[in-house]
This record gives structure tokens, sequence and C-alpha cells, in this order.
């Protein structure tokens, strides 16, 4: 009887050393993916040259880079964030709006917001031509949120 | 010479079986104490002495049934308060454990030990406060505020079952120390909306398949009502 139970406790404890409660593996907070593409072409990407982009105030996230697509962060403390995009030192403001929601992950993860309602509240014309945002409800990476024209 | 070795051996063989036979016959029948058996887990204290932000208590019983089987209770009170590395929640509330033990330890005349298994079947009524959380997010572009919500998850409820395997010693008369371990398995809970029970009274942490484990350390007083013997 004692050796058995002394199987069974060790066995426990080793079924329960196997936890992966402590590290956070799920997904968090989203990203928003954006897409450059063609106006002529709308289905086909289109490369942006030198393109510097930043959040008005803030450190550029993207430096004098060529890229077709970005992901990037959005603003938890507020309802709404100002992109600038400039290619070519040419500049353009995106203002986009949503409303924030955050949704239980995990022990380890905590919570992530999601962004619902998303909406490009103003935006001028420089270079880009036409902004369709693609999704609404922006909670997880896997597709892309919104497309830029030009 | 040789018979004279022969004759002591089997006068020696046969002292043996009587000096055996006759303590077959003066077993002193002794006689073993059937009752309530009353105690706390000392280890909740001392928990709370340590760290002030967690209180418990527990009061735990056994009436001896058969020779071998204790019907078994436990009745407490825990609050704690979990960090955690995004999350900072309370959890406040009470349990009640109710089962059996298995006496699996033969003892020798006049001793009262026990190497015991037992299961449980454990219900818990308790509330969740999640007192903080910043969201999680990757990089550093934007730095999250912490979120205060005070957000009180009440009624929630939790059932389970549990393995255990303990001792327990008699030290003194019908003064008892007990130590135990147990493994717990989930079966049943309610859970508070946008949120986890992640801790609950009585069953400690909740692991990620529904497992918990458990240790107590236990000092009991035995309240004889009947002897009966052996």
């Amino acid at each position: 009887m004692k050796k058995y139970s002394t199987l069974i406790i060790l066995a426990l404890i080793l079924m329960l050393s196997c936890e992966k409660d402590d590290i956070c593996v799920e997904t968090t907070t989203p990203r928003v993916i954006i897409l450059f593409n063609n106006f002529d072409e709308p289905e086909n990407s289109k490369e942006l040259s030198s393109l510097t982009f930043w959040v008005n105030e803030n450190d550029s996230i993207v430096l004098n880079q060529t890229i077709d697509s970005l992901a990037f962060p959005i603003d938890l403390t507020q309802n709404s964030t100002q992109y600038i995009f400039k290619t070519n030192n040419i500049k353009d403001t995106i203002n986009l709006e949503y409303n924030r929601k955050d949704i239980f992950v995990s022990r380890s993860c905590g919570y992530k917001t999601i962004f619902e309602e998303v909406q490009n509240k103003s935006n001028t014309f420089n270079w880009v031509k036409d902004i369709t945002i693609n999704q609404t409800t922006i909670e997880n990476e896997t597709a892309t949120h919104i497309t830029i024209l030009h | 010479m040789k018979q004279l070795r022969i004759l002591p051996f089997y006068i020696s063989l046969l002292t043996t079986f009587i000096v055996f036979s006759q303590q077959e016959k003066d077993t002193v029948k002794t006689k073993e104490s059937y009752g309530i058996r009353v105690g706390i887990d000392i280890s909740k204290p001392i928990t709370t002495y340590f760290e002030p932000e967690t209180k418990g208590i527990e009061l735990i019983g056994d009436i001896r049934l058969k020779r071998n089987i204790y019907a078994a209770v436990e009745l407490g009170f825990d609050e704690k308060t979990t960090e955690e590395d995004y999350l900072n929640f309370t959890t406040k509330g009470s349990y009640l454990k109710i089962g059996a033990n298995y006496n699996a330890y033969k003892n020798w005349a006049g001793m009262n030990n026990e190497i015991f298994v037992g299961i449980r079947y454990g219900m818990s009524f308790f509330e969740q406060t999640l007192n903080s959380y910043t969201p999680n997010v990757k990089g550093t572009y934007f730095i999250p505020d912490t979120v205060n919500p005070n957000t009180e998850f009440k009624d929630l409820t939790a059932q389970w079952v549990e393995l255990i395997f303990g001792l327990k010693v008699e030290t003194f008369k019908n003064l008892y120390l007990g130590a135990s371990f147990s493994v717990k398995k989930m079966m049943n809970t309610k859970e508070p909306e946008n949120f986890k029970n992640l801790y609950v009274p009585g069953f400690n942490r909740v692991f990620l398949n529904d497992m918990g484990v458990g240790f107590n350390y236990t000092l009991s007083y035995l309240i004889p009502i009947v002897k009966k013997k052996k």
C-alpha cells in the first residue's frame, strides 16, 4: 500500500510539474495589419518607397524603408490614434477611431485589448488615393484590417 | 553423547511450542477508542502570520466508523490576494469537504497511529475581486495604463474531488498531529464573466488542466465515546 501511494504521489507531482500556465503562449493585444495596394489594380500590392511612419509626437516605428505591408500598434490609453506616413518626403495623416474592450486571456497573459467599430475618422490625400477598412473589429493578426491604395 | 544432544533438542523444541501456544492464549484483549476527533489546520494561522494579506482557518473532524474507516469533514474560510504578471485579484469564501479515510497502518497493541488514504468531495462558495490588470501588449511603443476596475464577481461556486495521502500520530493521549497531501480535480465551477476562477478557497490555485494540490498540517483531539475490543 505504502509503495503504491508513493508511486501515485510521484506520478501526480510529475503530471503537475508539466504545467504551462506560467508562460504566456496565447496571442494578446493585436496590432493593425495594413496593406499598400496599387490604385490602378486594387488587388495587387504596390511597394511604398522610403517610408517613414510614426504616431504624432512619438518616435518613428518605421524609418526610411521600402515595404508593401505594415503591422503597427494602437494606443490603448485613448480612443483614437493619429498615424503619420511619409514617403519620399510627402506626408499623409490618418486618424483612426475605435472602441476598446479588454478580454480575459489566461493567468499568465492577463487581459488583451481588442478594438471595435474601427473607422477612419479623417485623413489627408497627398500620396494616399483611397483607404478601405476591411475589418471593423480588430481582434487578431490573421487578416488585413486596412488597405491603402496609392 | 549423541543421544544426550538429541534429547535436549526435542525438549527445547517442545518448550518452544509450549511457549508459543501459551503466548497465544495470553494475548491481552486491547480496547480501541471510537469517537469524534476535532481539530484545526495549524498551517493556516502560521501562513496568516507571515503573509498578512492571506487569511484562513480550517476546522477538521472525523468519526471512526469501522476499525480502519473514518468519515471525515473539513470546514474552512479563505481569503487570498494573488499577484500575477498582468493581474491582481482577491478571492474570499468558505468551503466544505466531506469524505472518508482508510487507515492502512497496522498498529501494535495500544498504539493509535494512522497512515491513510482518503477521498473527499469539496464545494466552495466564494467571490473574486479583480483589483487591477494591465492589458498585455507586445512591444513598448505604447505603454498601457494599469486599470483598477475593482470588479466584484459574487455568488461563485465550485465542486471538486480530492485524493488524500497522510498520516496521524498520537503524540499525547488522544492528541493527534497530522500531515497530509492532496491532489484535486475540479469538476464544476461557476466562472465569472470575462475572468476566470484562478484560485478557489479549499482548492487553492487552479492549474490549467483543472488540477490542484494541497498540504495540511493538523492538530486534533479525540473525544472517546465508546471503547471496542480489537
